[in-house]
């Protein structure tokens, strides 16, 4: 009896076997539909990309899209290792603008200049912001489509602003003043997000570039060792230690959200679609929603990140994968995809009264267009994430008193320099 | 049947027999320790970048070279070897002294251990995204609780980073050194001990000249696989610090993860890796010496 069970167990663990195994073959491919596989980070402009599939798929019954999204650190690696596979592991995949030099250079993205010249003028790739545009061109070849940007602004307490008839900073000497104008017993000036790496590269290069100064010059030659550089960073570490909330040195995006959202800093240099979240009425600010405000970085020139649209070079679905990546990035569903919530990256979008109307006002858009037209990526060419890293945490250090503003400068950019050169 | 009548037996048949056990055994081993172990040794020989996968040749000892002269591979390891002395150090003098306590509870036994216990079974990533709040001067409880008597620590920012990820490195990784001790001390023989206190000595004379030497085997292959195993410590630091204030908290695992999937290359991480591999070897091998030394 003991040994009718076990074999009808075994037989039967080997049928759900076969026909799980005949079940995800006949899921990949077939005559009739094709899956895509997708890569995104997590994070809203995803969600809303993904609801979006909904009216894609209206139209393009035959294309299923299979969107596995991952946190930013996972994401990146499961990407790089995708690239080492003989197959192809993801069609779409959306790239960080650090990672497009090297992707592309190394032959991982497909360029796409021909699909875009095919698309015809409705599509009108010239619309996207120049600055997003000069990023997916590599070696005069576009590989990819501007997805959302984060470029960044100044947000701020706008009630607080005008009942003390404080003007927004447009230096760097007014941003660290009003910072400390603005410290109170109940307040701090300023939520900075200073930690290691990224999240300070972010933030310190609006610094860096109100003083004067930049990482690179136009042909991408490092010249951070400068004194603009040197003021930068002592004002950085002066009016975080005068101005920003204590135990702040490994504060990153979240942290300064909830800082500000609280009331406990009355403004932050952070991604401008920030603001959004801040004014809404169901958000983390509570009662402070609609308080807040938007302006360009002191000094006018922003840091500039984005996220944008590449197909994998090794993809067997090259010409679907465009099909949905020209419907979602079109002018159209790019007016719908922002309205929803998402990050512009069109002109048109910006200019756009329905936009301003049904989504957050004609200021906010105006900002963002201002900032967008001469932002700056955090760095261009290769090994740039390395780059934005290595400088990251030599600004860390001098933050945390491990080395001095002079020390931090010289170090970051003796390695930068050896990153550049490898 | 007598043994003697079998004609299958001979010398060579179980020789053969014996290997066509072995071999599905050999051939996983191969396939998911000597492959990646062999795969990775070659990529050390050579310059392998992801990001320039066509470039790539053999550089003979280039790599090693190339990470011992980094002086970011010294304050590296500088930071791991600091990192498993305070943890571990910590662990020991806790786990002992809780194990001894605990030898001598009579009532709700079973229970005591298992809830002492259970920190080792939570995911070691989960337990540095749990501290992450805990000890969030926004959001945890402990620096709230610390606020009430003025007191302000920042955990994640200054100089004491390091101590702070030990200490979580303790909290989940004490009951170890306590489960080990614990079976250490049941395993004791009595006499001993009765005849040191029909002599009269204290506690602590019979902890200190019987209890310790006695558990000093126990004790030796605890701190070395406790050691071995924070060599490896890797969660915390992605979790919580990404290595950071500065380089204070980078840790070799943390270091050769950004070199190969953050910096792409591929190459230089498998040499790093190596070096680890050979200081784990050295500590396994002591390991495994100990106890034969200890018994003869």
């Amino acid at each position: 009896m003991l040994r009718k069970i076990m074999a009808f167990t075994l037989i039967t663990f080997l049928l759900v076997g076969c026909s799980t195994s005949e079940t995800n073959n006949s899921d990949s491919k077939t005559e009739e539909q094709i899956t895509l596989n997708v890569l995104m980070e997590e994070v809203p402009d995803t969600d809303i990309a993904i609801e979006m599939v909904k009216s894609f798929n209206q139209e393009n019954e035959n294309i299923v899209l299979n969107i596995e999204t991952l946190p930013y650190d996972q994401m990146r690696d499961k990407l790089v290792s995708s690239f080492l596979a003989p197959e192809a592991a993801y069609d779409i995949i959306v790239v960080d603008n650090p990672w497009m030099y090297d992707f592309s250079n190394a032959g991982y993205l497909e360029p796409l200049d021909d699909k875009i010249e095919t698309s015809g003028s409705d599509y009108d790739f010239s619309d996207f912001s120049d600055s997003l545009e000069d990023i997916a061109i590599v070696n005069d070849q576009k590989f990819a489509i501007p997805f959302y940007n984060y470029a960044t602004g100044l947000v701020y307490r706008k009630d607080v602003f005008e009942e003390q008839g404080i003007s927004i900073p447009t230096t760097l000497k007014e941003l660290c003043t009003v910072a400390q104008t603005l410290t109170t017993d109940e307040a701090y000036g300023i939520a900075a997000q200073p930690q290691k790496g990224y999240k300070i590269m972010e933030e310190w290069m609006n610094w860096l570039l109100a003083a004067g100064g930049a990482l690179q010059n136009d042909n991408g030659d490092i010249i951070l060792d400068s004194p603009e550089a040197r003021e930068a960073l002592k004002a950085y570490i002066d009016t975080i230690n005068s101005s920003a909330p204590k135990n702040s040195t490994n504060w990153a995006f979240d942290e300064a959200l909830r800082s500000v959202a609280s009331g406990d800093s009355m403004m932050t240099l952070n991604y401008n679609w920030m603001l959004p979240t801040l004014n809404n009425p169901d958000g983390e600010a509570g009662s402070l929603a609609g308080n807040f405000a938007l302006a360009e970085v002191p000094g006018g020139q922003a840091a500039l990140g984005a996220w944008f649209w590449a197909i994998s070079s090794n993809s067997e679905y090259k010409d679907e994968a465009w099909t949905f990546i020209e419907w979602i990035s079109s002018p159209e569903q790019e007016k719908s995809r922002v309205i929803s919530g998402g990050a512009p990256v069109r002109d048109s979008i910006l200019d756009d009264p329905e936009v301003w109307e049904q989504g957050y006002g004609e200021e906010y858009y105006v900002t963002l267009k201002n900032i967008l037209a001469d932002a700056i990526p955090l760095a261009n060419g290769p090994n740039a994430e390395e780059l934005i890293q290595v400088v990251g945490t030599e600004l860390n250090a001098a933050v945390t008193g491990q080395k001095t503003v002079d020390e931090a400068i010289t170090d970051a950019s003796n390695l930068a320099k050896e990153i550049m050169n490898e | 049947m007598s043994k003697s009548n079998s004609p299958s037996l001979t010398n060579d048949s179980v020789s053969i027999y014996k290997w066509k056990l072995l071999f599905p055994l050999i051939l996983i081993l191969f396939v998911i320790l000597v492959f990646p172990l062999g795969y990775s040794l070659w990529l050390a020989f050579h310059d392998f970048s992801i990001i320039d996968p066509d470039s790539n040749k053999f550089v003979g000892n280039a790599q090693f070279q190339k990470v011992l002269t980094n002086p970011m591979y010294w304050t590296v390891m500088k930071n791991t070897f600091l990192f498993v002395l305070i943890a571990v150090s910590f662990e020991v003098i806790l786990g002992v002294l809780i194990a001894l306590a605990l030898s001598k509870q009579r009532i709700l036994k079973n229970f005591t251990r298992a809830v002492i216990l259970a920190p080792m079974f939570v995911t070691p990533i989960a337990v540095g995204l749990m501290f992450r709040f805990i000890l969030n001067n926004q959001l945890g409880f402990i620096p709230a609780f610390l606020a009430k008597f003025n007191i302000s620590i920042d955990f994640f920012g200054s100089n004491y980073t390091l101590l702070t990820l030990a200490l979580i490195d303790v909290w989940q990784w004490t009951p170890f050194i306590i489960l080990m001790i614990l079976s250490g001390l049941e395993s004791l023989p009595q006499d001993p001990f009765e005849a040191a206190y029909v002599e009269g000595a204290s506690k602590l004379t019979v902890f200190l000249t019987i209890t310790l030497p006695l558990l000093k085997p126990v004790l030796l292959v605890a701190i070395l696989i406790r050691s071995l195993d924070a060599l490896k410590v890797f969660e915390y630091v992605y979790a919580i610090t990404k290595g950071g204030p500065g380089t204070s908290t980078e840790t070799l695992q943390f270091y050769i993860h950004k070199l190969g999937f953050g910096y792409y290359r591929l190459s230089e991480a498998a040499a790093v890796s190596w070096t680890v591999v050979v200081i784990i070897m050295i500590g396994l091998i002591i390991m495994l010496k100990s106890p034969k030394k200890e018994s003869t």
